[in-house]
């Protein structure tokens, strides 16, 4: 026997050896689990099982919440009044603190080098946008605001002001820009889009709701005039008191100065174009009719 | 353990003593698995096929089985896009249902300015009430002031009438009973004369002077 041990010798070995886990040798954990109480069984086994004497509690006929045996129930005495009117149909948004965000880049999870969309996002498992629930992306809340140091170029959905602040203090670029449902579903789940073999449509405009919002330079909106949106840039570091800095001497200038199109989903990927996972190829129409649709 | 009790069970049906299970046991029940369920290499359903359900012929499905296997899925990629029908299609769509942003600018700012003026001829109508006003109330205060003289007036007059019933009659009479209408109807015909014949004396008594004299009167 040698003297020499093997680091972590036996328990590698039984590593080694074990089955890999799959879904069919997967069980609960010991004691997570509790066997259903059989009722009516045993000693009194005849008696009432524990659910006392006679009546509704013993049947289980108890009249619904907020019955209040035939008067008027308390939550039809209120009035209804307007402030929930549409609830159900009005846009949400994901909130996603500077706190957050700064911990995403510090543990690597976000990579400050490469423009950030909702795909990075959503990839660093930094916000979990669910469109089907009316989602419609991130509002990047001013929580950790002061200790906000990153250099980014971020597209979010809805930003307040001292978060842009935050943002372009430190040298970064912030755009607050639409998806439609369809959009969004595709840009934070790219992969099953692409298994499905269709062509990226095009990002749709904002409803005329949301459209005085994404023109609006205050809050860099995505379709007002960049020289405009230099010029909200500059007005708001005077407000805020710090000095712009400079990004056209930036090294990392061509990434700070990349914006998608209005009608564009993902960087680098126009309308129109088949992404071919299997064969990693990109196929791009070529039928004029189509060009001119995916281009307009 | 199951196999044993098979073993003893065949026994029994056959008439045999269950002994030792040795030498060559035929098996009463056989067993065979089915093939795992494992596909090697892509699944390319047979169009032709009657077995092959009708949502795996569709061109959605070709589409999903080239995004899933590339160019082994043998799906011609001209396939993937719309054909001439389906744009032509999508283009009127979008024509109906999804205006370019300067048609929806203009419809908001149609829209603003709409809003602007009738909030400005509310304002406006409501600034020429509010110029109104004091003239309003001063004319209320007024109308105000004059019912109330006249009916501090009226009630002196009845007042006037009952104290000259009680002097007439020696007792306060009721203002309701015949004798106190009459009362009042005689002085009001009394009164009515001494006014007729007042004129009189005065047109008389203006005809009288000579022209220069009314200058003076006044």
């Amino acid at each position: 026997m040698s003297l020499i041990k093997k680091p972590g010798g036996k328990a590698l070995e039984i590593l080694q050896n074990l089955p890999r886990i799959t879904l069919g040798n997967l069980r609960p954990e010991p004691g997570s689990k509790k066997r259903e109480k059989k009722r009516g069984r045993g000693q009194y086994g005849g008696n009432r099982s524990g659910r006392g004497h006679k009546g509704q509690r013993q049947r289980g006929t108890r009249p619904r919440l907020g019955f209040e045996g035939g008067a008027t129930p308390f939550y039809l005495i209120i009035p209804k009044y307007g402030y929930n009117e549409g609830h159900s149909h009005r846009p949400q948004y994901q909130p996603l603190s500077l706190k957050r965000l700064q911990y995403l880049i510090d543990v690597g999870r976000l990579d400050p080098s490469q423009p950030i969309d909702l795909t990075q996002l959503v990839n660093a498992r930094g916000v979990t946008v669910q469109p089907q629930k009316r989602d419609y992306g991130v509002h990047l809340v001013d929580e950790g605001a002061e200790l906000f140091a990153a250099k980014i170029n971020i597209e979010v959905q809805r930003a307040s002001e001292a978060v842009i602040a935050a943002v372009e203090r430190n040298g970064g670029v912030l755009t607050n820009s639409f998806y439609d449902p369809i959009s969004l579903g595709i840009l934070i789940k790219p992969v099953p889009f692409f298994q499905r073999g269709q062509p990226i449509p095009r990002r749709m405009l904002p409803g005329e709701a949301m459209v005085p919002f994404y023109t609006d330079p205050s809050v860099r909106g995505y379709l007002a005039p960049p020289e405009e949106v230099q010029k909200a840039r500059l007005a708001l570091a005077r407000k805020y008191g710090y000095t712009l800095p400079d990004l056209s001497r930036d090294q990392l200038f061509a990434m700070l100065s990349s914006r998608k199109d209005p009608r564009q989903i993902f960087f680098g990927l126009a309308p129109g174009w088949v992404v071919n996972m299997a064969d990693r190829k990109i196929l791009k129409p070529t039928d004029e009719k189509l060009l001119q649709y995916y281009s307009s | 353990m199951a196999a044993r009790v098979l073993w003893v069970r065949t026994a029994l049906l056959r008439g045999r003593r269950p002994g030792p299970p040795g030498g060559v046991v035929v098996p009463a029940v056989s067993f065979t698995p089915p093939a795992l369920g494992l596909q090697l290499g892509p699944y390319l359903p047979d169009k032709d096929s009657d077995r092959t359900p009708r949502w795996q012929r569709t061109d959605h499905f070709d589409r999903k089985l080239y995004g899933r296997y590339g160019d082994a899925s043998g799906i011609e990629p001209a396939t993937l896009w719309p054909n001439r029908d389906r744009i032509r299609e999508m283009i009127r769509d979008e024509e109906q249902w999804e205006p370019p942003l300067e048609a929806r600018l203009r419809n908001i700012r149609i829209r603003e300015t709409e809003k602007e003026e009738r909030r400005l001829s509310r304002e406006k109508l409501v600034a020429a009430n509010m110029a109104k006003m004091p003239k309003m109330v001063a004319d209320w205060r007024q109308e105000q002031r004059d019912t109330k003289r006249k009916m501090a007036e009226e009630k002196a007059r009845r007042d006037q009438l009952l104290a000259e019933a009680r002097e007439r009659f020696g007792y306060a009479v009721d203002p309701r009973s015949t004798k106190f209408q009459e009362m009042v109807a005689e002085v009001e015909k009394e009164q009515k004369k001494k006014k007729k014949l007042l004129k009189k004396r005065q047109r008389e008594e203006q005809e009288a002077t000579p022209l220069a004299t009314p200058l003076a009167a006044d």
